[in-house]
């Protein structure tokens, strides 16, 4: 009798040690009610009391799971209640933060003289360790969140779907186009006006006061040149409000971004760009972190480039489809 | 996945709620868990214990059945009875239960109309 005794014993204390204390005493009672009246059943239809509490037992199943089902305790690490928020939350804080985690970690290896492969190295290692974190610290919050009581019908924290969130479809109404315009406006004439301050050097750095940063010989032709091109480049995005993306303006895109890089990157490699006075009052080259720095400059400037080219191509790649779309419904 | 497995598996999902009911209706006389499993299986609504023991929980937790701990037995006993917001809903569910019951039966009758 004594072996008997002890399993459900033992089964209770596996069930109940699972639960919160407040809930052990009722639990406890509730089980050995259940436990006892099934041995009891198994034990009128002629089974020995041992095999009756052992088929009792095993037909419980998993004393913690059975617990979780009378407590109503999550066997999930992150319910239905939470997983959506938790998903957009942690792909919203990856996008954000990782390109600026690589960046940030490739600068300061090149500028504290790392070699090439030190620099990918780190920016690599250093990235997918901020990812784990991130990862690790999001979950962690809300599975604890899944394990805190909120009011009923409630949820503890919410992040509520709304209209709003709906993806843009893929041909932008003008009224999005227009924010793309102003945006390239803003941004080419803060260009065009830093291109001309730079003549007169930077106020807020002392020693490059009335200093002009951009070789002043470059006045003859290669500055009226970029000046031009600028303009070219407001028409351009006028035009894309007006008409859209188009093949034809994906390619305009394209010359417009060779007519300004390829010359842009041959006077700051032959030494024509920056002028000798801005050089010596920045003290270049700064050590042998030199060559990296330019190294980054000249492909960010590549990738920027090529980005927008690729960019263009691909709105204008989107904008056949949405109009092929557009096409087949009634207008 | 067999056709059996599936078909288990909608059973199930369709006598989810009739469970609830029948506790409702049987629990107007107060009863303990495992006599209510043998009467309700007797009737022929098939239910687990593991589907029926936490279920009475979460209706007493919703105040739709109340509780009482019988010690005059050798074996303590919670007994349940169903409240009055029980036969509330016990109400709302018998009703809903028949416009189900009626619009399937025009549906499979073809009288739409």
């Amino acid at each position: 009798m004594t072996t008997t005794t002890t399993l459900t014993d033992r089964y209770v204390w596996a069930a109940i040690r699972s639960v919160p204390v407040a809930h052990r005493a009722e639990l406890e009672r509730e089980l050995r009610e259940r436990i006892g009246d099934e041995i009891d059943a198994a034990i009128e239809h002629g089974a020995g009391p041992a095999d009756a509490e052992r088929a009792a037992l095993t037909g419980l199943g998993d004393p913690v799971a059975l617990a979780a089902g009378y407590v109503d305790r999550p066997l999930q690490l992150i319910g239905p209640r939470y997983y959506l928020v938790w998903w957009r939350l942690l792909k919203l804080l990856l996008a954000v933060s990782l390109p600026f985690v690589a960046l940030g970690v490739a600068i300061a290896q090149a500028v504290a003289g790392t070699n090439v492969g030190g620099i990918i190295g780190a920016a690599i290692g250093v990235t997918i360790s901020a990812g784990v974190h991130i990862c690790f610290w999001t979950t962690l919050a809300f599975a604890i969140l899944e394990r805190t009581p909120a009011p009923a019908g409630r949820r503890g924290v919410d992040l509520p779907w709304s209209l709003e969130m709906l993806p843009a479809l893929p041909d932008p109404a003008k009224s999005s186009r227009l924010a793309e315009l102003i945006t390239s406006l803003v941004f080419l004439v803060v260009f065009a006006v830093a291109l001309v301050w730079q003549q007169f050097g930077v106020p807020w750095v002392p020693e490059l006061q009335g200093v002009p940063l951009l070789d002043p010989d470059l006045w003859s032709f290669w500055l009226p040149y970029f000046l031009g091109l600028i303009g070219l480049e407001m028409l351009f995005a006028v035009a894309v409000y007006a008409w859209g993306w188009s093949w034809g303006l994906a390619a305009v895109n394209l010359v417009l971004g060779v007519a300004f890089t390829v010359p842009a990157l041959w006077l700051l490699l032959t030494g024509q760009l920056v002028s000798n006075e801005a050089l010596e009052a920045m003290q270049w080259p700064w050590g042998d972190s030199a060559p990296i720095i330019l190294a980054i400059v000249v492909v960010v400037t590549i990738a920027g480039a090529v980005w927008d080219v690729v960019d263009g191509a691909i709105k204008a790649y989107r904008a056949r489809g949405a109009r092929l779309t557009a096409a087949g419904a009634p207008a | 996945m067999s056709t059996d497995e599936i078909t288990a598996g909608h059973l199930q999902e369709l006598r989810r709620g009739t469970v609830v009911l029948a506790c409702l209706v049987r629990l107007r006389t107060p009863d303990y868990g495992y006599a209510l499993l043998e009467s309700l299986n007797a009737l022929g609504i098939t239910v687990d214990a593991n589907t029926l023991y936490p279920l009475l929980r979460r209706l007493e937790k919703q105040g739709l059945l109340t509780s009482e701990w019988n010690t005059d037995e050798a074996r303590p006993r919670k007994f349940y009875r169903t409240s009055a917001e029980g036969e509330g809903l016990a109400a709302a569910l018998t009703a809903d239960w028949h416009l189900i019951d009626e619009a399937l039966t025009r549906l499979t009758t073809g009288d739409e109309a």
